[in-house]
């Protein structure tokens, strides 16, 4: 019976999308984070009997069809790129993003990766690096016992050296774009890389050509918002149950039949 | 008495059918755009086969056709910039492979080349061809007329990107499911222009207009019809059994 089918998609539909929610929730403090999203399609129709066709040789036509759906399908869990809240922390190297725009981080491996997480610290020669290590592009050292480092909103590094009242400008930190960000693949980590679907990456100043102004002292929170992903999470377990009901009916259904021969 | 289990049977097979819309649809409850569908039923009559006495005519069920049911589902805000709903009757236009395509789910996307797509990668079709944004485009609007403007790097001008085609149908039967949550029109089917009630929500994708407890009860009554029909045919064949017993029952 193709009911025993159809609902069973259903279930591991919502399977997948409380799996979903569950990540969003248990990430509803991470910085940076964005929250994802499950979106569904109805699966392919089986035409039993097709609109339009002719009934007759007078050129009647069938004014309703029969299309029978075959269930459900995940097409993507794309992330919702909305800003986050921001929050004060006073942390000097602490910068969140207001608006478009990722941190461009180099990996270990020399390749790059880009993220909303501002919370960078220094290492042991003073370079300007994430919470894993990972250095922050283009790379800017600070020199040891200067006071006063100031990240302007467009981004630029400058400190008090050591002996001195005027500050100087150590460099430059970069926003990278993309034209799609939703295209973006997620490593963990609070980063992302460059896909064929995220588009190339275009590396611009801050607060210029659409990119967003930075915020020192800040960091970006988590857009997962706790009511919306709770009152999805009942949505799906309803569904989920509803389905399993559909299960149930159609085994009934098929035992009656069996129990018609004794 | 053949014709009764006959007449059951055709109306099992039909519940059957009925089962399997019944079972999309719960599937389909969280599905972005999703219309419900229903099933309908005629009187099929046999031309041949007529009731002993009274001479009436002996008359089967078939499944007709599925009817969908085309009111809007609720709205819900996303947040998202680029979630569009409709408001009121109308579909977004479509470019598939096999050609246009209406829908009413407008949770879409921006591909590699910023061109605005489907979750599946089908361009959407604006009142001039595709709506493509460019690079250092930030803060897009979607008016309620379908009008995409954005904010072109830092001016604080706003520039059109486009404007989503809407469309409607006279006939909204004459629509079939095509998977993906896409309707395709029959053929010779002609979209109209929407009527000026229509408006495009931005940042709300409007869900499925599936309502759980008609499809539940619509469940238990396929259910319990399938068993008294099963009941009804049982009882044809202990007739039978039971004439043949008797009648076979020859004194020794």
């Amino acid at each position: 019976m193709r009911a025993l089918l159809t609902a069973a998609t259903g279930m591991m539909a919502m399977e997948l999308n409380v799996q979903v929610i569950s990540n969003n929730l248990a990430n509803m403090t991470t910085t940076g984070y964005k929250r994802q999203r499950v979106e569904f399609q109805d699966l392919l129709y089986d035409h039993v009997s097709r609109i339009g066709t002719q009934t007759s040789t007078q050129g009647n036509i069938l004014p309703v069809g029969i299309d029978i759906g075959s269930g459900v399908k995940t097409v993507g869990t794309p992330r919702l790129m909305t800003q986050g809240t921001l929050l004060q922390t006073g942390g000097s190297l602490d910068v969140a993003i207001r608006g478009d725009g990722f941190f461009k981080i180099q990996l270990p491996d020399g390749t790059f990766a880009y993220s909303r997480d501002g919370s960078f610290q220094m290492d042991q020669q003073g370079r300007i690096v994430t919470a894993q290590g990972n250095l922050v592009q283009p790379s800017i050292t600070i020199p040891p016992n200067s006071t006063g480092l100031t990240i302007s909103p467009q981004g630029q590094v400058s400190v008090i050296p050591q002996g001195s009242t005027t500050p100087t400008v150590l460099g430059q930190l970069i926003l990278t774009r993309f034209i799609n960000q939703a295209g973006l693949l997620s490593i963990g980590d609070n980063m992302y890389t460059e896909t064929p679907a995220s588009g190339t990456p275009q590396d611009g100043l801050p607060a210029t050509d659409g990119a967003g102004d930075l915020q020192q002292g800040s960091l970006e929170q988590s857009n997962v918002d706790s009511v919306t992903e709770i009152t999805n999470l009942i949505a799906a377990q309803r569904a989920y149950e509803m389905n399993s009901k559909v299960i149930t009916a159609a085994d009934q259904m098929l035992s009656t039949a069996s129990n018609l021969m004794h | 008495m053949q014709n009764a289990v006959l007449v059951g049977l055709s109306r099992e097979v039909a519940l059957e059918r009925e089962l399997s819309v019944v079972a999309n649809n719960i599937a389909n409850m969280n599905t972005a755009g999703y219309k419900a569908d229903g099933s309908l039923f005629e009187e099929y009559l046999s031309s041949r086969a007529r009731g002993a006495e009274t001479g009436s005519r002996v008359s089967f069920v078939q499944d007709r056709g599925i009817w969908h049911d085309m009111s809007g589902g609720s709205i819900e805000h996303t947040g998202n910039p680029l979630d569009a709903a409709i408001s009121g009757q109308g579909f977004f236009v479509v470019q598939t492979p096999s050609g246009e395509r209406y829908t009413r789910n407008g949770s879409f996307q921006l591909n590699a080349d910023g061109i605005l797509v489907t979750s599946d990668g089908y361009e959407v079709v604006g009142d001039g061809g595709p709506i493509r944004f460019q690079r250092n485009d930030r803060q897009i609007q979607i008016s309620p007329d379908g009008t995409i403007s954005v904010r072109e790097g830092t001016s604080i001008q706003d520039s059109q990107r486009g404007k989503l085609r809407l469309v409607n149908f006279s006939d909204l039967q004459q629509l079939h499911k095509d998977g993906k949550s896409l309707f395709a029109a029959a053929n010779g089917v002609q979209p109209q222009p929407v009527d000026t009630m229509t408006t495009v929500v931005q940042g709300s994708v409007e869900k499925s207009n599936v309502h759980a407890v008609v499809e539940m009860s619509r469940m238990i009554e396929i259910t319990r019809s399938y068993a008294q029909v099963a009941a009804m045919l049982q009882q044809q064949a202990d007739l039978g059994q039971a004439s043949i017993d008797k009648l076979a029952d020859v004194p020794a």
